[in-house]
């Protein structure tokens, strides 16, 4: 009797979240084999062995020079940042547009380093290549969250206010306040973005930290490369003690004098960007058909544009899975049932460097130690990522309330109390970065690893802008696609 | 036979004191039932005999302590992760070894939930919540029973025949009721809280509800 | 926050437009470290601003087609070019002119260099054994780190590089090849014939883990190119001693630092061998 009843038993399937994250390793494995992992370099030992010595030795180079850098760091970071939260928040205003929506899709899966190439060819190294190369893909970025945010905001007091009070009052006096906590702590968040972002810029000949750190990398100035790390991370780690309310304004005003002069701009260049050098070649010359548009365009697909893309979605598939599993191990260092207080001060320590070194910067170190492969930057992103990842999600499971009864071996706590418990809220922080992980994928190719970025770096040294646009547009619609169905699964789950 | 022995100065938490100094023995085979007013300190008494005697009491706590992203299955075997190595238990939680179904699946079929094996807690009532915590206390197979309100989410019927399955599968109780009635049929010893002191300590066939009803 | 925003843009666009009084300024393609070339560059920019007698200030950028840009973009006026990025400037800069070179540029060379692990030796041409190993390139816009060593093993194998090695790369400048082959990140290596002699003969490389196992034919390569319209900017006269200048850098530290033994006049027409094979490489539409 009690057979036949287990006989019709339902079967155990796995959780919705496991499923859809077995799908995602599953993917991962069979981009495994497709995928160049090799450790190419010969001795990455020594090369480590020499990096490690310049960080126990660390030194800065012209004091000056570096806190003009510092300064121009955080002065782009700034004047980025507060463009972009005033177009973003005029943009989130009118979001429920599907045109306004496009365009800011647009511009947020664009990485800021593509725009700063392509402001480049007609700004050149003037101030204001950087700032609209933070300010474009940031404006997007913020629009979104912030009609996110104002859309999750209680709508009684609105519905409550007399007929006539108008738009912009209605959400000055109902909607604003109640989102204001959310939207100052996100904003607080992009900006620590915005000022690695602008260290980044520096690779591409922006007077900030970065460029000084790629001449230091290339160069093998270990010493100079940790000084300039070293103060990278003081910068942020002491974000709390010299960003306050009152010095907001100083570096607001401050930030456009110290964006260094560049060399000044000639509009006549701008125009030329956009009515030549982006025209595609065979529009260019006098006997335009579409035919030719078609070859000209069918060459690119087929020889940068889907190579670039293939490398790209598997270097950003392994990647996912490998963010995924870094921040599950990460998570627990900062999890007050795995640690004691003091026990948990390390883990911070490391989740903080982690995930405040960009993704970019690491890939470059690790480019130098492993040798050209998709290896150092799958480790790359997943070291930033899943610090990233691991340090919300351990925030996340340190609200978790044990019952007095937990499993009191750490193991059993983690596998049947922590891990089931953070398992969504872990799911969906990696559903929300898979864009991420997907745009800068994209980006490292500019270090030479082929994914797209690699292609859209090449049009630009052969000056081809046409080309790199239409490269720079693919990537920016896989970004969209990604978004889409990632927001898709996340309904699903 | 003394089960368990407790002796508190008072407690309660931080500066506020919510129950005052108690001593109390416990017999084996004794099923005791607290009765109170909520906030009266009952449940602060029971968690103090649970962290005193960790070791040889199985546990429903007022939140249930459930797991919702697991099933009922993973939620019931929790009661008997230390008895079984890491290993097994994180092979377990994969995917459910045969042996440990076939031990839970009875359990709950006892306690009407034997369809609901593999479903997630989230997706279950209040209820049937209830009744995988008590599940899980049973299969944890501790001699004594620490209870906080075990059939609050429970309809009349529904609620004696869980009390009943615990009156015969665990040789000792401290279980907390506001039920008086309930209290009468299931207890042996009663005990009541009032602000915080122990004002009633009685043998149940001594008692009546009328008698009882006094203390709400 | 929005008053404060745009008041600073536009002060950052009025001390551009005040800035746009003539300091004439020069940049280079960054083809080895970038601490050598600011020395370098730095004399260079001090010897002009006496010759010239107006304030020269030298740029650096971070890659071949950022100097390219800005010179074509007038941000820029005079720049040290390599022979591909010269001929991708000039034909993007209507009027602009090659005006000076060194005295080694037009018979100028690459080496092929190998780590010994790979079991290469010298020879007058490149070994079949080639196939299969890893290789880098330099720059992805060098002559002689990239368009003449390809253009010679696309003669040679009658394939492209993606083809014949199993891992292609570009290291980014002539001084990362050696260190990059050096180590054995990768196995071969192609580069300026210049910067591997002057890293020799400093005695930066060790010659036991790398050497050199080919040298191309000869081709043209770095030179002054000037913009067609300095004279308009600077006064009548200006291009004339601009190049009676650079052609006149006898200082020999000066010319140390480069290294060229002296300068001699250039034109366009030197370079139309490098435009050829830039086109047949596919460099140049």
């Amino acid at each position: 009797m009690s057979s036949t009843k287990i006989l019709s038993l339902p079967r155990y399937r796995w959780p919705g979240g496991v499923r859809t994250s077995l799908w995602f390793l599953l993917i991962a494995l069979i981009c495994l084999p497709f995928a160049d992992l090799e450790i190419s370099s010969l001795d990455p030992w020594s090369e480590m062995g020499r990096l490690l010595q310049g960080v126990i030795s660390p030194q800065l180079m012209d004091s000056g020079l570096i806190f003009e850098a510092l300064l121009a760091t955080l002065a782009f970071a700034f004047a980025g940042v507060a463009l972009a939260v005033v177009c973003g928040f005029l943009l989130a205003l009118a979001f429920h547009h599907t045109f306004i929506r496009a365009i800011c899709a647009l511009t947020r899966s664009i990485h800021e380093l593509f725009w700063a190439l392509i402001f480049l060819q007609f700004f050149g190294l003037h101030p204001l290549t950087g700032l609209l190369a933070i300010a474009v893909p940031y404006s997007g970025i913020f629009a979104r969250m912030y009609a996110e945010i104002l859309g999750q905001v209680p709508k009684h007091p609105e519905y409550a206010l007399p007929a006539g009070s108008g738009f912009f009052s209605a959400i000055l006096y109902t909607r604003l306040p109640q989102a204001w906590p959310h939207l100052v702590s996100y904003t607080s968040y992009r900006l620590e973005c915005g000022i690695r972002s602008s260290a980044i810029l520096g690779f591409v000949g922006l007077p900030t930290l970065g460029y000084y750190l790629e001449s230091s990398f290339s160069q093998g100035y270990y010493p100079e490369v940790a000084g300039l790390m070293i103060l990278f991370y003081l910068l942020i780690a002491t974000k709390k003690v010299w960003l306050r309310r009152w010095t907001l304004p100083l570096f607001l005003l401050g930030a456009p004098f110290f964006m260094g002069t560049g060399l000044p701009i000639i509009w006549g260049n701008v125009g030329r960007f956009f009515s030549e050098d982006i025209v595609p070649a065979p529009l260019r010359s006098g006997e335009a058909n579409w035919q030719s548009l078609a070859d000209w365009a069918g060459t690119i697909v087929i020889d940068q544009a889907l190579p670039g893309v293939w490398n790209t979605l598997l270097l950003s598939q392994i990647a996912l899975v490998v963010t995924g599993l870094f921040a599950l191990l990460f998570f627990p260092l900062i999890n007050r049932y795995c640690f004691g207080v003091a026990g948990r001060f390390p883990g911070h320590v490391f989740l903080v460097i982690a995930r405040s070194t960009p993704e970019y910067l690491l890939a470059y170190i690790l480019l130098q130690l492993l040798g050209p492969s998709m290896l150092p930057a799958v480790i790359a992103l997943a070291i930033h990522n899943g610090a990233l990842i691991g340090y919300l999600t351990g925030r996340n499971s340190n609200e978790i309330q044990l019952r007095p009864d937990a499993p009191e071996r750490q193991l059993d706590r983690y596998f049947y109390e922590l891990l089931p418990r953070s398992y969504p809220a872990f799911l969906s922080f990696m559903l929300y970065r898979w864009e991420v992980i997907m745009r800068e994928t994209a980006i490292l190719g500019i270090l030479g690893i082929h994914t797209i970025g690699f292609f859209v770096d090449s049009a630009i040294q052969e000056i081809r802008f046409d080309v790199a646009l239409l490269l720079i547009l693919v990537a920016a619609m896989m970004n969209i696609l990604v978004d889409l169905l990632a927001r898709r699964i996340q309904r699903h789950i | 036979m003394t089960a368990l022995a407790i002796q508190s100065d008072s407690l309660g938490y931080g500066a506020q004191r919510v129950l005052e100094p108690v001593s109390l023995d416990i017999r084996t085979g004794e099923h005791l039932i607290l009765l109170g007013k909520s906030g009266c300190g009952k449940s602060t008494l029971l968690n103090h005999i649970y962290t005193e005697n960790r070791n040889e009491c199985a546990l429903i706590p007022q939140g249930l302590g459930l797991v919702e992203s697991l099933s009922v299955f993973h939620n019931v075997y929790m009661g008997c992760l230390s008895r079984h190595t890491v290993f097994h238990n994180i092979r377990n939680l994969v995917w459910p070894t045969p042996a440990r179904v076939a031990e839970i699946l009875p359990l709950l079929e006892r306690l009407g939930l034997s369809d609901k094996c593999f479903s997630a807690v989230a997706d279950l009532s209040g209820g049937q919540q209830q009744r995988v915590a008590v599940a899980r206390a049973l299969y944890q197979q501790s001699s004594v029973l620490l209870a906080d309100e075990p059939v609050s989410a429970l309809d009349g019927p529904e609620a004696d025949r869980v009390m009943s399955l615990l009156g015969q599968n665990f040789i000792t109780a401290v279980i907390t009721l506001h039920d008086v009635d309930r209290a009468l049929r299931y207890g042996q010893r009663i005990i009541a809280i009032q602000d915080g002191k122990l004002v009633l300590d009685e043998r149940a066939e001594r008692l009546t509800v009328s008698t009882l009803n006094e203390f709400y | 926050m929005l008053k404060i925003l745009l008041r600073g843009v536009l002060l950052m666009l009025l001390t551009g437009a005040v800035n746009a009084t003539p300091a004439f300024v020069f940049t280079a393609i960054p083809d080895q470290d970038e601490t050598q070339l600011k020395q370098r560059f730095q004399k260079v920019a001090d010897y002009l601003q006496q010759e010239l007698d107006t304030e020269v200030r030298f740029i650096p950028v971070k890659s071949y087609a950022a100097s390219i840009t800005a010179f074509r973009n007038n941000q820029v006026q005079l720049a040290w070019f390599g022979g591909l990025s010269g001929v991708q400037a000039r034909e993007l800069v209507p009027g602009s002119r090659a005006v000076a070179q060194g005295v080694e540029d037009p018979v100028f060379k690459s080496f092929f260099i190998a780590n010994t692990s790979a079991g290469l030796s010298p020879a007058d041409h490149l070994p079949e054994s080639l196939r299969g190993l890893t290789f880098t390139f330099g720059s992805k816009g060098s002559t002689s780190g990239r368009l003449m060593p390809e253009y010679n093993l696309r003669e040679q194998f009658g394939i492209s590089p993606d083809e014949l090695f199993s891992r292609v790369g570009f290291s980014g400048n002539h001084s990362r090849t050696i260190a990059l082959v050096e180590s054995g990140a990768y196995q071969v290596g192609a580069l300026n014939y210049k910067v591997w002699e002057t890293a020799v003969a400093e005695g930066k490389v060790d010659t036991s883990k790398v050497q050199v196992i080919w040298e191309t034919p000869t081709y043209p390569d770095y030179q002054w190119t000037v913009r067609g319209d300095l004279d308009a900017a600077f006064g009548e006269g200006f291009t004339a001693r601009l190049e009676k200048a650079l052609l006149g850098m006898k200082d020999p530290e000066l010319l140390n630092s480069f290294p060229r033994s002296g300068f001699i006049p250039a034109s366009n027409q030197d370079f139309e061998p490098v435009r050829k094979v830039a086109k047949q490489v596919g460099l140049l539409d």
